[in-house]
């Protein structure tokens, strides 16, 4: 990391997003007192990273939850580490698999929790009381679209004066959530808004979201030649295309690409995304490795 | 609640479910014993029996406190750094030492279930022992270096091999190595000369040769392990390892970048 100034205030939700390699992860960790910096300054309401560890919760991006114990037994576990009498643990853990939504399935091993019910039980460990960072490291990743809206409800039920929550992700639609984003790229900090903010601040103003049959070299081409705004942005299904008129444009893509044999799946006008806005600032997609 | 026992808790019910540590720390030494008590000693003249059978009862609970030690350990390390699960404890106000100490609680508590249920086994089969209070006494002074020397190597093992696999198959091989040429699983009697000068050195076989000199005679142990030019080096070569296991689990396991 290079150069990275960024101040979070009490009680904002704030999302640092950035491909994978862009030191977001490490900006995390050094927070949440895993690893050191090497040169300058972090303050977490007035004190060193280390003497806040006990007011900041960390959700790691790996599952750290033990397979072998139930969902209670974890948060009993945690509870225990945070210094909590058995009595006190036990009905504060209670409440906690009652707010992420695993009361029922608290008795179960966590070996045969989904991916989602998995994540927020490991959320539930930094719910418990006096904890006033949260910092939650590519928590959606891996979740299917449903378990991954869920946890995000959950999340943004966290929002509170009293908790500061900085989320890490490279997915813009998570992002999108937090009233603050900060965009990273090789370690720096290259932009940093409300989200509608830097939508509005690229410049860009329509894009056409394309789902294709194929995804090869020659439709990736054969698109650039519609984008004039900005290169052609590959999705996991297709393409983006920054074009300044959308009507005139959309007929002539799906002509275009019938000729070459690549059939239109869904094509559909969109507004930016912060993907979008992040691929224009990098000219890197934020799913690649930055 | 505090972390110590949090931690005791944690690990030990990981130990308790996991059925490929159950089977080899407590069900393989015990297979051995109803082997040996029934099939290798089914030649042996009936006024030594029973104590050929507590010898090797004897062998198969230094084993399974040498696996729980130097396979269980470093997997159980391993498996919650891979995890994510020690980054996160790194997060929290926790302590390495009472981390340390409630892992190290949880396998005392293993080893010795496991050793009780190997040396039962070992009486239901006929095994026989010398009972006095002060052989037993210092017999269980040896089993407490034996877990001591183990999870001093398990913890050695934790700290430097990464992966879960890689940190247990590296216990059970040199478990089973160094069980097989110290004399712990082969009578010392039959090893050569290079090998019985290990087994005094080796803490974990010169500690098993004293329980079995104590528990069921000199005949068995091969030598007479309780001499103080003997016990010293094991009592000293076991604290060691354990003492520089816990400096490497100290600095590796729990060290930042």
């Amino acid at each position: 990391m290079k150069e990275v100034d960024l101040k979070i205030g009490n009680g904002e939700f704030y999302a640092l997003m950035g491909p994978n390699g862009s030191g977001k992860t490490t900006l995390a960790s050094i927070l949440a007192s895993v690893k050191f910096p090497t040169s300058g300054r972090i303050e977490i309401f007035g004190r060193k990273p280390e003497a806040a560890k006990s007011i900041t919760g960390y959700v790691p991006q790996e599952n750290f939850s033990s397979p072998l114990l139930t969902g209670e037994e974890n948060l009993m576990y945690f509870a225990g580490l945070l210094g909590y009498s058995k009595r006190d643990a036990a009905d504060m853990v209670e409440g906690l698999l009652e707010k992420v939504g695993l009361r029922e399935d608290a008795g179960k091993r966590v070996a045969n929790y989904s991916g989602g019910m998995r994540k927020r039980l490991e959320v539930a460990t930094i719910l418990f009381p006096g904890l006033k960072l949260l910092i939650l490291d590519e928590p959606t990743t891996g979740l299917d679209p449903s378990a991954r809206r869920k946890f995000l409800g959950l999340v943004q039920g966290l929002r509170s004066e009293e908790t500061t929550i900085l989320l890490v992700t490279h997915i813009g639609a998570d992002a999108e959530l937090a009233s603050r984003v900060g965009l990273m790229a090789r370690g720096r900090i290259i932009a940093e808004d409300q989200p509608e903010v830097l939508k509005k601040s690229s410049g860009l103003e329509n894009v056409v979201n394309i789902e294709t049959s194929i995804k090869n070299e020659e439709v990736a081409k054969l698109l650039s030649s519609f984008s004039e705004k900005l290169k052609v942005l590959e999705t996991d299904l297709g393409y983006r295309v920054f074009t300044e008129n959308v009507e005139e444009a959309t007929p002539k893509i799906v002509r275009a690409l019938d000729q070459v044999g690549c059939k239109v799946i869904r094509i559909e006008s969109v507004k930016p995304s912060l993907e979008d806005v992040f691929f224009k600032l990098t000219e890197t997609s934020v799913r690649e490795v930055g | 609640m505090g972390q110590i026992t949090a931690t005791l808790s944690k690990t030990m019910k990981e130990f308790l479910r996991q059925k490929t540590v159950l089977f080899w720390t407590i069900g393989w030494p015990i297979i051995w014993v109803l082997i040996g008590s029934f099939s290798f000693t089914a030649n042996a003249p009936a006024e030594v029996l029973g104590y050929t059978r507590g010898a090797i009862s004897i062998s198969m609970m230094v084993f399974a406190l040498m696996t729980a030690g130097m396979a269980n350990l470093p997997g159980n390390i391993a498996q919650d750094r891979e995890r994510g699960l020690l980054t996160k404890v790194m997060s929290m106000p926790v302590s390495p030492w009472r981390d340390f100490t409630g892992r190290i609680l949880a396998l005392l508590a293993f080893s010795v279930l496991s050793a009780v249920l190997v040396v039962a086994v070992g009486f239901a089969c006929g095994a026989s022992f010398f009972f006095t209070g002060v052989g037993f006494g210092a017999a269980l002074v040896f089993v407490l270096l034996i877990f001591v020397g183990s999870a001093g190597i398990g913890m050695l093992i934790g700290s430097f091999v990464k992966h879960v696999h890689g940190a247990i198959m590296s216990g059970v091989g040199l478990t089973v190595v160094s069980a097989a040429v110290s004399g712990v699983m082969t009578p010392y009697q039959y090893l050569p000369s290079v090998l019985q000068s290990f087994a005094k050195i080796y803490p974990i076989a010169s500690a098993n040769s004293a329980i079995t000199f104590l528990l069921v005679g000199e005949d068995y142990a091969g030598y007479n392990p309780l001499g103080i030019g003997q016990t010293v080096p094991t009592a000293f070569f076991a604290l060691l390892l354990f003492v520089i296991g816990l400096i490497v689990y100290s600095r590796f396991c729990w060290k930042k970048e």
